[in-house]
């Protein structure tokens, strides 16, 4: 399912690359000049309150709103403007905020839905799916609707697999999630990260996506303030007081 | 008075007036199409005890008033707290079911109607200025009360059960009792509506109770604003009397312009001319006027 | 026995009917999300264009079905940002404004009939189109090549379009579209390209629907629509909203129903029927019988 095995942030291309990004819609200047790298193998995330601006950024990342300056690049190719459709085909995929799970549709009818663009594996790919949240295999045949906030978060990302995707962007996957489910979630991203695949988090709980997290960047009304290693950024005093609560 | 005004100012006030019993449930999100069946079982009965018992006129139209009122008031024992969808199929249900009575009921014509009702007090002439007298009486009466309502704390809880139902109950607000209020008040409305309906062409057919005339309502509510009763007072008559003003071959379109005006607000402009913002303004300036006198 | 087997067959006949148009209805609410109570209206709309088509260009049924389905298509395409416009409040789906539009959309259809074909007199079909003749007679009991031809093909619509929706790729996308199209975009699903080809999906059932009708009443007049709605939107909502199963027992056993009374009881009370149900549907188990299939 995976399509590079490399390890983290020493492979010569970025697999996703943005730079000089500014998004608005409407009269609301949503990005301001946003650049970031993604590697191969790598958990990047991204820091940054109510409205800073991240989930407008997977958004554009992912084509849903065309940028009115900058460029993105994933896998070499410039992808700005492309829409979300074609984007998902050439293997980049999100998980929404709010989980992104058609609540009327049982729980084979979503996965397939990941699959819409990629149906040639998809036995295989449902196959792994199921291997890797078993939980989903046993409520195949339920409605989304009937199932939990964590069991509709594993939903989410196992949809998102189903496509066969490089980068996976996954946008605040804690909301709404208790503590414990928290925990369980972080570990099987940090999980698929070492099975390969390369991981883009938006999260407002700083303290346990840095944990699990390469290298992050800050989000500030729409602007990047801060990047650096996931450890650096834990310890910068700028972080720690605003996002850490310490 | 001549025909035709005759016919405008009496028509006009009747499409007010069932534009105004239909505004009232609205106010709580119930489409009430069951007035319809109020106006034609109203009207029917009134007919049948004025032309085959020889009841007078006046008792007929309360007892048409009562009907109205009772059938609304039982009616609205199951449906004053339904789901919007439920009250309008609750009105088609009966809407079919009245028609078909009245289809296979001799006794009130059929499918044929009834034609040649007696004139009030003997007389043609009398007839017409007393249809007048009491659509005007209704039409103060009724717009009184229904105003009243608007600016009292009942309104404004009908306001608040537009809105959002579930913060309404929260916040105290019986949902069934408001619901069954409006109802009834609607029904009794109605059924006046549709005794005078009839007695105003004297004669009673089918074609006069049909979803056609539920068109023409939701026209002038919707369009006029479906916020506030002025604009169904407002664009009744102009939307009945306009067409009247061009030659018959563009007049004979009515409905589709109805139908497109009808459309067109619900697109552009959902809550209608005569917004309540609209209405408030004018009467922030009528009270400081009003000040400004007094000062 | 005669005259119930002759009844039965009528009612089945009848019964055909509703289950067309109660599964474009259905496929609509379905495939693009409109709650579209003037649809039966559209399809009358279509039968009017296939038979100006038919009488101006001498051309048989198949010029009829092409003009049919193009008529419902377009129809569609016109009406279907209307109805995403007026249908969304709050998140909910606004179901007053959404019938008011019906009602606007019917009144307008059902007026420009009346006015502009035919100068509202009813038109006939006779000699356009064939469907009836009698292909099976005894005694009372009489069977048209119309009548088979619309139970068969309303039974394999449905069959058809259950399979497409509840089994394909395609189906998949059509419903996930109709629930959350923001949702939707977000998993990447071809938005424009899906609806597209829902209108033109639900335009074709709507375009075969209306020759079928043409085949089996051989006439049509501007009120048909109206008449037929109300039956419709009755057995949908007795069915179950969107259920494309329940549509299809529902429509057939309301059709026998009212056929059988009609046999059997003097007067006019089988239009009565279907609304007394719903009625008590409506009150003692508002998903429907089938159950609401959103």
């Amino acid at each position: 399912m995976a399509q590079n095995d490399k390890g983290p942030s020493s492979a010569p291309a970025p697999l996703l690359k943005v730079d000089g990004l500014s998004m608005s819609y409407g009269q609301i200047r949503a990005l301001k000049d946003v650049s970031l790298v993604v590697h191969p193998g790598e958990i990047v995330v991204l820091i940054g309150a109510n409205g800073a601006g991240k989930t407008s950024l997977l958004e554009t990342i992912l084509g849903i709103f065309p940028p009115t300056s900058g460029t993105i690049e994933f896998k070499g190719e410039p992808v700005g403007g492309v829409s979300a459709d074609r984007n998902v085909r050439s293997g980049l995929c999100l998980v929404p905020e709010g989980r992104g799970v058609f609540a009327s549709m049982s729980v084979h009818d979503n996965l397939l839905l990941g699959a819409h663009h990629n149906m040639k594996n998809v036995d295989k790919n449902l196959r792994r799916v199921f291997d890797w949240f078993p939980i989903l295999e046993k409520r195949k045949k339920q409605i989304a609707r009937t199932l939990s906030g964590g069991e509709r978060q594993m939903l989410a990302i196992g949809r998102s697999l189903m496509s066969a995707p490089s980068l996976i962007m996954v946008d605040e996957p804690s909301i709404g999630l208790a503590p414990i489910v928290v925990n369980d979630i972080f570990t099987i991203l940090k999980k698929l990260n070492q099975e390969g695949y390369a991981i883009l988090l938006s999260e407002q709980n700083a303290y346990k996506a840095l944990k699990c997290a390469h290298r992050g960047y800050v989000l500030e009304t729409g602007a990047v303030t801060l990047s650096g290693t996931a450890e650096q950024l834990l310890q910068d005093p700028g972080v720690r007081e605003a996002y850490l609560g310490v | 008075m001549p025909l035709p005004v005759y016919y405008f100012i009496s028509i006009s006030a009747i499409n007010i007036l069932m534009s105004w019993a239909l505004y009232l449930p609205y106010r709580v999100a119930h489409l009430h199409f069951l007035t319809i069946a109020n106006m034609a079982i109203s009207g029917y009965t009134a007919g049948w005890l004025v032309m085959s018992l020889h009841v007078p006129f006046w008792i007929a139209l309360l007892i048409g008033f009562a009907l109205g009122g009772v059938m609304g008031f039982l009616i609205s024992f199951l449906i004053g707290d339904a789901p919007t969808f439920a009250v309008v199929i609750v009105g088609f249900t009966f809407i079919y079911i009245t028609r078909t009575v009245i289809e296979n009921t001799k006794a009130v014509g059929g499918t044929l109607g009834m034609f040649g009702l007696p004139s009030i007090g003997g007389n043609p002439v009398f007839h017409r200025w007393a249809i007048l007298i009491i659509l005007f009486a209704m039409l103060v009466i009724f717009g009184f009360l229904i105003h009243r309502f608007d600016h009292s704390r009942l309104g404004r809880a009908a306001s608040t059960t537009f809105m959002d139902k579930d913060l309404a109950s929260s916040l105290g607000i019986d949902i069934k009792k408001m619901g069954m209020l409006l109802q009834t008040a609607s029904c009794i409305i109605a059924g006046g509506c549709g005794v005078l309906y009839g007695f105003i062409f004297k004669s009673f057919h089918l074609d006069f109770f049909t979803f056609h005339l539920v068109g023409i309502f939701m026209t002038i509510i919707f369009v006029g604003g479906y916020s506030t009763m002025w604009g169904s007072l407002l664009l009744a008559p102009i939307l009945y009397g306009v067409p009247l003003l061009f030659p018959p071959a563009i007049a004979s379109w009515r409905i589709v312009i109805y139908g497109v005006l009808l459309i067109t607000v619900l697109v552009l402009k959902p809550e209608g001319f005569i917004t309540r913002k609209f209405v408030h303004s004018i009467e922030t300036v009528l009270s400081s006027k009003r000040k400004i006198r007094n000062m | 026995m005669q005259v119930f087997l002759a009844q039965v067959l009528n009612g089945l006949s009848l019964g055909s009917i509703y289950i067309l148009l109660v599964t474009g209805f259905n496929l609509l609410l379905l495939v693009a999300m409109i709650i579209h109570f003037s649809y039966p209206q559209v399809v009358v709309f279509s039968m009017y264009i296939a038979w100006v088509a038919m009488k101006y260009t001498g051309g048989g049924p198949v010029i009829g079905v092409l003009a049919a389905v193009g008529a419902a298509i377009l129809m569609n395409v016109f009406c279907a940002p209307l109805f995403q416009k007026v249908m969304k409040k709050r998140g909910e789906v606004d179901i007053n404004s959404t019938m008011v539009l019906s009602m606007g959309i019917g009144m307008i259809i059902t007026d420009v009939l009346s006015h502009s074909f035919n100068n509202g007199f009813p038109i006939s079909f006779e000699g356009l189109l064939s469907g009836h003749e009698t292909i099976f007679r005894l005694g009372l009991i009489s069977l048209q090549s119309g009548q088979v031809a619309a139970l068969g093909i309303g039974i394999v619509a449905v069959s058809g379009f259950f399979v497409l929706l509840y089994k394909t790729r395609a189906g998949r996308a059509f419903r996930a579209i109709a629930e959350d199209p923001n949702g939707a975009k977000l998993v990447g699903l071809p938005i424009l390209r899906t609806s597209l080809a829902g209108y033109a999906l639900t335009g074709l059932l709507g375009g075969v629907s209306a020759i079928l009708l043409a085949m089996l009443f051989g006439s049509a007049s501007p009120g048909l629509g109206e008449q037929v709605a109300h039956k419709v939107l009755a057995v949908s909502i007795i069915a179950g909203l969107g259920n494309l199963v329940g549509g299809l027992v529902v429509g057939l056993a309301l059709g026998v129903l009212e056929a059988l009374v009609q046999g059997y009881v003097s007067g006019s009370w089988s239009n009565s029927i279907a609304f007394v149900i719903m009625l008590v549907v409506i009150l003692i188990r508002p998903k429907g019988l089938f159950g609401i299939k959103l």
